[in-house]
């Protein structure tokens, strides 16, 4: 009783000068590090989208809405919609090979057997490995006269350059790369699963691939749709495998579209452009990310 | 009856084995290659042999000694740097967390509000504006470059504030009628008891920092400040007899990443549970 009159009193205590003014001391330290490494360059760069920029990134003409505009211009360029094209098949292909891969790992290991801690171990390491060394790595095995690959086939295929091959290339290295959060995050779920779905399943007399089809994947829906959701937002952002191993070639076929904005800056010192760019990329995650907030408060559930 | 249930658990013990094994090797499979050729001659390397015939540490060698490119010196940048960064947003996390969990003022909900708002804009998107403003500030080619931008993070904050909710609100405000001060009730109760988050969050930035490609890429030129991440693609372009080289350098730069991976585990994982958590 005493405890809670005390809580009731606390806000009318008046605190001074410190006690008012302390609480934003403690934000401060963070608010700048967001409002100069986040806030600011978030606006800059739709600011930036408007103009043509000089070499140094300098706004230097307002083009927009003028014949000269940034996105007008990425509009009628054919190989921005061919990048636009690109990117969503690789976040595509990334999005549901990681799921079915974490899938496929989750419910390998969802019982327990001698070797499943070891199996456990291996299926999440991938979340520790650097998207730059793991490239590194597969850029070896993809080498078209002395990579593992091609030793085994007996074949000299040029992976990376070769138009049939290298999206391809890239997408399974990035879901190589996201394999372990997927796996750590659908095991997570299966855990979830009541065991007497399973048993009230088992005395209908369901076979194995009948209770994954009927029990268990409508189970954790939402955890699927949520890592289908984090794989998507994750593909967007790929951007070592591309520099390493494809460097958006060949002739555009891996060209994404954070390559994409790397290349209009730093080949072409097109700023501007860049960052009309960089505003569309943020504008197509953010509505993946409403998409999700939508669906999160329906519930994707059975 | 029960002899039938033993063989079928057997048998089902059997099955997963199978299934698992080759699934194993799939993803180990870019480790142990990488490793296998880290160890070979390197005139070996072109006579494509999967098994090195014997090891050789040759290429371990040439790698850290190598003075074109000054790898040990890649080693350190990125231990400075993940280092600072970690040290940095366990402090700003720590705070700001500290506020939006334990504080009350006018416009709590709007701030934080604002850095979950932070979770929504991919790095990338930001990039060539901090770019610029690096370039800007004279700022490429420095330490200061590679931790600043990243000595806070929502995830942090995020990640903290939801351990100091687990507290009880009554010990705060027990050592507030002691008149503890706010800095003194963090330094002495708060921090010490939430060393499992600290622990999390440390183990998760340190990694995302020493992984870093893009960032360090873009803002460092020089030898000096470059990072490993960098450095490995750079070992690449040396000679013809690169190859070998290359995938020592990825060996070196993945070890303390598996470190990581094996001796905080948990830790790592709860970071990561919590970094996911976007949007």
């Amino acid at each position: 009783m005493r405890a809670m009159q005390r809580k009731g009193d606390a806000p009318k205590v008046w605190k001074g000068f410190p006690g008012a003014v302390e609480p934003y001391l403690f934000l401060v330290p963070s608010f700048i590090i967001f409002g100069l490494f986040l806030f600011y360059p978030f606006f800059r760069t739709i600011y930036l989208s408007a103009f043509l920029t000089n070499k140094t990134g300098q706004p230097k003409i307002f083009v927009l809405f003028t014949d000269m505009d940034n996105y007008l211009a990425l509009f009628r360029d054919p190989s921005f919609w061919k990048s636009v094209g690109v990117t969503f098949q690789f976040v595509f292909l990334v999005a549901f090979g990681g799921l079915l891969v974490g899938l496929t790992t989750s419910l390998l290991t969802e019982k327990k057997f001698p070797g499943s801690d070891a199996a456990t171990a291996v299926y999440a390491m991938p979340i520790a490995i650097a998207s730059a060394a793991a490239s590194m790595a597969f850029k070896m095995i993809l080498h078209p006269t002395n990579g593992l690959i091609n030793n085994v086939l007996g074949t000299q295929i040029n992976f990376t350059g070769d138009v049939r091959y290298a999206l391809a290339s890239v997408v399974g290295v990035t879901i190589w790369l996201t394999s372990g959060i997927n796996f750590i995050f659908i095991s997570a779920g299966l855990r979830n699963v009541p065991a007497e779905l399973y048993d009230s399943a088992s005395v209908d007399g369901a076979g194995y691939w009948r209770k994954v089809w009927n029990v268990t994947i409508p189970t954790i829906s939402p955890t699927l749709f949520f890592q289908i959701i984090i794989n998507i937002i994750g593909a967007f952002q790929s951007f070592s495998q591309i520099k390493l191993l494809t460097e958006g070639g060949p002739s555009n076929t891996t060209n994404v579209m954070v390559w994409s904005i790397y290349r209009d800056a730093f080949f072409n010192f097109r700023f501007g452009s860049a960052a009309a760019r960089s505003v569309i990329l943020f504008l197509i995650v953010l509505g993946i990310t409403i998409i999700q907030f939508r669906f999160e408060k329906k519930g994707v559930n059975y | 009856m029960k002899q039938t249930l033993v063989r079928r658990h057997q048998f089902q013990t059997l099955r997963r084995l199978l299934l698992n094994i080759p699934l194993m090797v799939v993803i180990l499979i870019p480790l142990l290659y990488t490793l296998s050729i880290s160890v070979m001659q390197p005139d070996e390397i072109y006579t494509n042999r999967l098994i090195p015939s014997s090891v050789s540490f040759e290429n371990y060698v040439r790698a850290l000694t190598g003075s074109y490119y000054n790898f040990p010196r890649m080693i350190l940048n990125s231990f400075i740097v993940s280092t600072s960064v970690m040290l940095g947003q366990m402090v700003t996390c720590s705070l700001a967390a500290f506020a939006f969990s334990f504080l009350e003022f006018k416009g709590k909900r709007v701030l934080f509000l604002a850095v979950l708002a932070t979770m929504m804009v991919p790095g990338e998107v930001t990039i060539i504006a901090n770019y610029l403003t690096m370039l800007r500030w004279g700022w490429l080619d420095s330490y200061r470059a590679l931790t600043f931008p990243f000595l806070t993070s929502a995830m942090g904050i995020f990640l903290l504030r939801q351990y100091y909710l687990t507290f009880a609100k009554e010990l705060y405000e027990a050592a507030k009628l002691d008149g503890c001060s706010n800095i003194r009730f963090m330094g002495s109760i708060v921090v010490p008891l939430s060393r499992p988050a600290l622990g999390a969050l440390g183990a998760y930035v340190f990694l995302n920092t020493w992984n870093q490609y893009m960032w360090p890429l873009l803002v460092t030129n020089s030898r000096h400040y470059r990072t490993v991440q960098v450095g490995i693609s750079m070992l690449y372009d040396i000679d013809a007899y690169s190859l070998g080289l290359m995938m020592a350098g990825v060996i070196i730069v993945i070890v303390p990443s598996l470190s990581i991976f094996v001796f905080m585990n948990k830790q790592l994982i709860h970071g990561l549970m919590a970094g996911a958590v976007k949007g």
